[in-house]
């Protein structure tokens, strides 16, 4: 049950983070090809944005590893 | 000359990339164990793996009820007597816990051996700025030109952006430090017996703390007027709004360790994995397929090298810059309230 569990919510977590960065990286592409001389910028506040989807992803991730392996914390 | 060069620096790299697998198919010798050990290639090891798999075992130190125990590796605690193995974890023979275990493991030694790299390298910058190489003339050399694009960045693109006014100044030393000690430290996990030692909870639970403390104790008045009394809100939503608040402080380092740590293992979770596939076909349909689809996964494994050499130094950058975002956000001053809405809205923006 653990395995399964783990491996939907994993399976899930690559949805939405996948979703959330797509979203972004769009945006982003939009913006540059509007305005090329705000591309510095426009890429750090991508990155920035990537970074805390990615962090809400990994907490995911994070929790089905510790359901997959089965450790109690 | 370059072309040679070039071919045996790309030979090497090659030769590296496949090493870790014959020490694998060495290891995987015995079919008593699981076809690969995922985490013990990830967790903390009372020892230290030299160039060709030589051990060195570290030593142990305990404090059980206030007296000191010192021993120079595992094996002499378990021989004194006083110490015995239970599933892999030391505890004491007489049943008793021990309280305070300081023992020196796989992971401090990286930790250490990336804050001694950082020191050196700031050290040697320094002396030659002190010389006046790089102050008054030019930078000279690669190594000081490196060392000054990396600094310019930090404190132009980082400290300087985020840090409001004059005081970005008192942070450039932690932030420039936090950077380079966080990218040795991943970058040491591509060394072929390396330990990527950000990998480990504890280890960046540690940076984010002090990232943590030094964002409290440069709080301006107005950070913590935000914290306790939010200003321009009905009295009775304070009840609400000032748990949450309290709540964040401690929610935004949670999520720095969390995400260095996260990053860091799944890297290396996956290599391991990727490179345990050629075990786990030669377990399942015999050392031809698996010999034959090791090009495939070797070739993949030096694709996701390049990839965390890249997350390496990306993490390390993130780190900083959200320590930075996040004490620029403690010291930040709001003057008048009503022209510093949108610099309050981004502050709330910036929670995870």
């Amino acid at each position: 049950m653990g395995f399964l569990a783990a491996g939907l919510g994993a399976g899930i977590i690559a949805i939405g983070a996948g979703i959330g960065i797509g979203m972004i990286g769009k945006s982003a592409v939009e913006s540059i090809a509007r305005q090329p001389e705000a591309s510095g910028d426009i890429r750090g506040a991508m990155i920035l944005t990537a970074a805390f989807i990615e962090g809400v992803a990994l907490f995911g991730a994070i929790v089905c590893a510790l359901l997959a392996l089965n450790i109690t914390v | 000359m370059g072309q040679v060069l070039r071919r045996v620096i790309t030979t090497i790299l090659f030769l590296l990339v496949l090493n870790p697998v014959s020490v694998a198919a060495d290891a995987s010798g015995d079919n008593e164990e699981p076809v690969i050990d995922v985490m013990g290639k990830v967790v903390d090891h009372d020892y230290l793996e030299l160039v060709g798999g030589a051990k060195v075992y570290l030593p142990r130190i305990f404090m059980v009820d206030g007296d000191w125990y010192f021993f120079v590796n595992t094996q002499s605690a378990v021989d004194s007597g006083e110490f015995e193995m239970q599933e892999s974890a030391l505890v004491r023979a007489d049943g008793e816990s021990i309280s305070l275990d300081m023992s020196i493991t796989s992971h401090l030694m990286y930790v250490w051996f990336g804050m001694l790299l950082t020191l050196f390298i700031t050290f040697w910058a320094a002396s030659k700025y002190k010389k006046g190489v790089g102050a008054e003339t030019e930078p000279k050399g690669i190594s000081q030109n490196l060392f000054e694009v990396f600094f310019v960045f930090i404190r132009d693109d980082i400290a300087k952006e985020y840090i409001p006014g004059d005081k970005h100044k008192k942070f450039v030393n932690y932030l420039f430090s936090v950077f380079l000690a966080i990218s040795f430290m991943n970058l040491f996990g591509l060394l072929p017996w390396g330990v990527a030692t950000t990998a480990d909870l504890t280890v960046t639970a540690t940076l984010a703390a002090i990232t943590f403390f030094i964002t409290q104790w440069n709080g301006s008045k107005d950070h913590w007027q935000h914290v306790f009394m939010f200003p321009g809100v009905h009295p009775a939503m304070r009840i609400i709004l000032t748990p949450v608040e309290i709540l964040g402080l401690f929610t935004k380092p949670f999520a720095l360790a969390i995400r260095l740590f996260a990053n860091m293992l799944s890297g290396k979770i996956m290599i391991v994995c990727i490179l345990g596939l050629i075990f786990i076909f030669t377990d399942i349909f015999g050392p031809a397929v698996g010999l034959s689809s090791s090009v495939f996964w070797v070739g993949l494994t030096a694709l996701l090298y390049i990839l965390k050499a890249f997350i390496a130094l990306l993490q390390a950058y993130i780190f900083t810059l959200l320590s930075a975002v996040f004490i620029g956000m403690a010291v930040e001053e709001h003057h008048h309230e009503h022209e510093s809405e949108s610099s309050v809205a981004t502050a709330t923006d910036v929670q995870v």
